[in-house]
């Protein structure tokens, strides 16, 4: 198999939408993602929405993807774009890691996912927020879908970035502290999280310091479905059926040896 | 075909600009102001649109954020591998040439209109302006973006041969705080670089201290310059 | 999966559709404010046009129970509003313990069910180890985005038994859009024609750690109630109840209209 992406359908899908068929969107994801400089590193910070135009698909999925130990990125955008080009440009930065002998560095990271982007000119779906620490300091950037990036102490994206730069906007300072700088994307992302409604559920932080990277999933849960007071359990034999077929598994094996010596492998 | 390569793609990054270079005796005086847009959000309020393409050359970049920021980087490479191999800087002419090589042949997928200014030991200050449809042309002073319309009566009427640096300065500082109140895709700070044989300096004006002009105050009904009745606040619930 | 809507000017005004229409569901709306230019006489109609993803109908759900999971799918097999087979199985077997359940256009259904039985294959003589549903969950995804830019209209689900390393059976579902985005549930899974009325039902009916008699129940009602909504699904159902020493297969009893 060959790498890249494959077209073959391409020509197919075309002559459906031709015949009046409406060919389906990507799925998009309405989302709120940012991340903020502070005294020792970076704080990026995210909520757990994935939506299928109005329908939440996922009410707590993961959007601050691994990019090396103290480099993440959160994804805004098509799902499956933002997904894929974090876990390529982890592996091309590995692999440039181990060539170079050095720590990668957060530019590195920008410059690859920069030039693939702006290669498919727009069509990889990919809004990113790149944050971390390497030998030349702490580094945020935000890199948007055509290939743009931007270089600032304080960043949003998704669809919930207007709301959440507006609480970057009235408090950010300099030099915060980590607990300072952990409140603050936490009151951004709740921001996006009740102001915007393609970004919902928890708030997912990570804290990048030139020592170590703490991964805070579900940091903050301030939307968590109460209990239910009864069950809708179906009383056994509700639902009517017609015909039933039961494969038995094999669930152990024992080995009888008959007769003989064993074959000498020694 | 029909092209219209004014039109950005949906969604892209637009540097709806001022920007503007300015040759004088001993250097150029680039400048910029730092607004980036997305339809009608500021994406970037401090965005530097000045890039270092080698020592002694800067572009300022308007257009497509994505174009601009691709074309400058493989400029800066090409300039590297330039100075490699001939063991000397390039010069401005031929940073204009890389640029303008880009521009041209990739017309159809690009819109970046890009001013380049330097100074090389062959001819001194330049300044080349490299407009969307991929031209070249040396000008003593150039200025490019959304927000330059405004402002060529004001250029074509203040430029006088024969300034210094300070005049300079002066001059895009004015040029650039008038394009930027008038352009609604340009503003936020000026950020500008004078480059000399010697070094290249970079000036800040931040945006509560760019210079002001006639703003019309005194025309709404109140020419005699009395004074207008105190208004009352809002009153505000806290 | 989200159906498209749009607004067409149709005169005189109608009502409900009764009687299945060729191909589209009319339905009218009163618009406040209808604009000077959609004056009296026309009428807004919003009109369901159909997408590649719906013209085959169909639909698929997956749950986790205790120590087992679910997967159960419809059996219409449609062209358009026309039924052409009662019987179109939406599930396939991957390995003992893991399923595969496709919803959406019956050509790359297809085509899809023979492309990993071929990567299953070729895993097994490769790697002679068994597959695993997390390791399978990611052949899909990438056997997808590899067609980012001519997809197959297809949206996978997995349900299946993962080995701990001590030994024992973890239930696992997961599913993904059309391009291979992974979609990891504890909960339920669901795509197809019916996947909003099987988001609603399943959200009220599916609780945690059921037996597997109990989440036969529950997987086979939300299934029943969700396609009786849908008129692109239904025709009888199948569900696969998988546990660690035997998969249970039961063919439902659904409306035949």
């Amino acid at each position: 198999m060959s790498a890249g992406f494959d077209f073959s359908n391409h020509s197919r899908n075309t002559f459906l939408s031709e015949k009046g068929l409406k060919v389906p969107k990507a799925t998009s994801t309405g989302t709120t993602i940012v991340g903020c400089l502070f005294k020792d590193g970076i704080v990026l910070g995210a909520d757990t929405r994935a939506t299928e135009g109005p329908i939440v698909a996922d009410k707590n999925c993961e959007k601050i993807h691994f990019i090396s130990d103290s480099i993440r990125c959160c994804g805004a955008g098509t799902a499956a774009d933002t997904e894929f080009i974090t876990a390529l440009i982890s592996s091309n930065i590995e692999l440039h890691a181990l060539s170079t002998g050095r720590k990668p560095r957060v530019v590195t990271a920008m410059t690859m996912l920069k030039q693939r982007l702006f290669q498919y000119q727009g069509h990889i779906g990919a809004a990113l927020v790149l944050g971390g620490v390497d030998p030349s300091g702490a580094h945020l950037f935000t890199i948007h879908p055509h290939g743009s990036t931007d270089k600032l102490p304080y960043v949003t994206m998704g669809s919930g970035s207007l709301a959440a730069m507006a609480v970057f906007e009235s408090s950010w300072k300099p030099d915060l502290s980590r607990e300072d700088a952990l409140k603050l994307v936490t009151a951004a992302v709740s921001a996006g999280i009740f102001n915007d409604l393609g970004s919902g559920s928890n708030v997912d932080a990570c804290v990048i310091t030139a020592t170590e990277t703490e991964m805070l999933r579900g940091y903050v849960k301030p939307n968590e479905r109460t209990q239910k007071e009864r069950t809708y359990g179906f009383r056994r034999g509700t639902t009517a059926w017609t015909a039933e077929k039961i494969r038995n598994l094999v669930v152990s094996e024992e080995i009888t040896p008959i007769g003989g010596e064993e074959m000498d492998t020694s | 075909m029909n092209v219209d390569i004014q039109q950005l793609k949906s969604g892209e990054v637009n540097l709806g600009t001022s920007i503007m270079a300015v040759q004088f005796d001993g250097g150029v005086v680039v400048g910029a102001d730092s607004r980036t847009t997305t339809g009608s959000y500021i994406a970037n309020r401090v965005t530097d649109k000045l890039t270092h393409v080698h020592d002694r050359i800067y572009c300022c970049r308007s257009g497509s954020a994505a174009d601009t920021q691709t074309i400058a980087d493989i400029v800066h490479m090409s300039l590297q591998q330039y100075a490699q191999s001939f063991g000397e800087a390039p010069t401005v002419s031929v940073a204009a040439n890389y640029f303008q090589t880009l521009c041209y042949t990739n017309k159809d997928n690009l819109s970046a209109g890009i001013i380049v200014g330097g100074w090389d030991k062959d001819v001194g200050p330049s300044v080349y302006n490299i407009p969307l449809g991929g031209g070249l042309f040396r000008q003593p002073w150039a200025i490019g973006g959304s927000g330059s319309t405004y402002v060529y009566g004001y250029c074509d009427a203040t430029y006088r041969e024969g300034w210094g640096r300070d005049e300079t300065v002066e001059f895009v500082k004015n040029t650039l705080s008038l394009a930027m109140a008038r352009d609604g895709s340009s503003g936020g700070v000026i950020r500008m670089a004078v480059i000399t044989e010697d070094a290249v300096e970079r000036l800040f004006v931040p945006g509560n201290q760019l210079p002001t002009f006639w703003e019309g105050l005194e025309v709404l009904g109140n020419s005699s310059g009395a004074k207008q009745p105190a208004v009352e606040p809002m009153a505000v619930e806290v | 999966m989200s159906q498209i809507w749009k607004y067409v000017r149709v005169t005189p005004s109608g009502g409900r559709v009764r009687g299945v229409p060729a191909r589209s569901s009319t339905t009218s709306i009163s618009l406040p404010g209808t604009p000077d230019h959609l004056s009296s006489q026309s009428t807004l109609i919003l009109r369901f046009v159909m997408s590649i993803m719906e013209h085959n109908g169909g639909s698929v759900v997956a749950m986790a129970g205790k120590n087992c999971v679910a997967i159960a799918c419809d059996l219409r097999l449609g062209a358009g509003a026309q039924t052409i087979a009662t019987n179109f199985e939406k599930i396939f077997p991957v390995t003992d313990r893991m399923y595969l359940g496709l919803a959406g256009l019956a050509s790359d259904v297809v085509t899809l069910r023979e492309k990993f039985r071929y990567l299953t294959n070729m895993f097994l003589i490769k790697e002679s180890r068994p597959l695993e549903p997390s390791t399978f969950a990611h052949l899909v995804s990438s056997t997808l985005y590899e067609r980012r830019f001519g997809p197959y209209f297809c949206e996978p689900v997995l349900a299946g038994l993962e080995r701990t390393p001590s030994g024992s059976y973890k239930p696992y579902i997961v599913g993904t859009d059309l391009i291979g985005c992974l979609n990891f549930a504890k909960d339920f899974i669901v795509t197809g024609t019916a996947s909003d009325k099987l988001f609603g039902v399943a959200e009220g009916l599916w609780e945690p750690d059921l037996e597997p008699e109990d989440l036969f129940e529950t997987i086979s009602q939300t299934l029943m109630n969700a396609v009786d909504r849908d008129a692109y699904s239904g025709w009888g159902a199948v569900v696969h109840v998988i546990t660690p020493d035997k998969v249970i297969t039961r063919t439902l009893k659904g409306r035949m209209d």
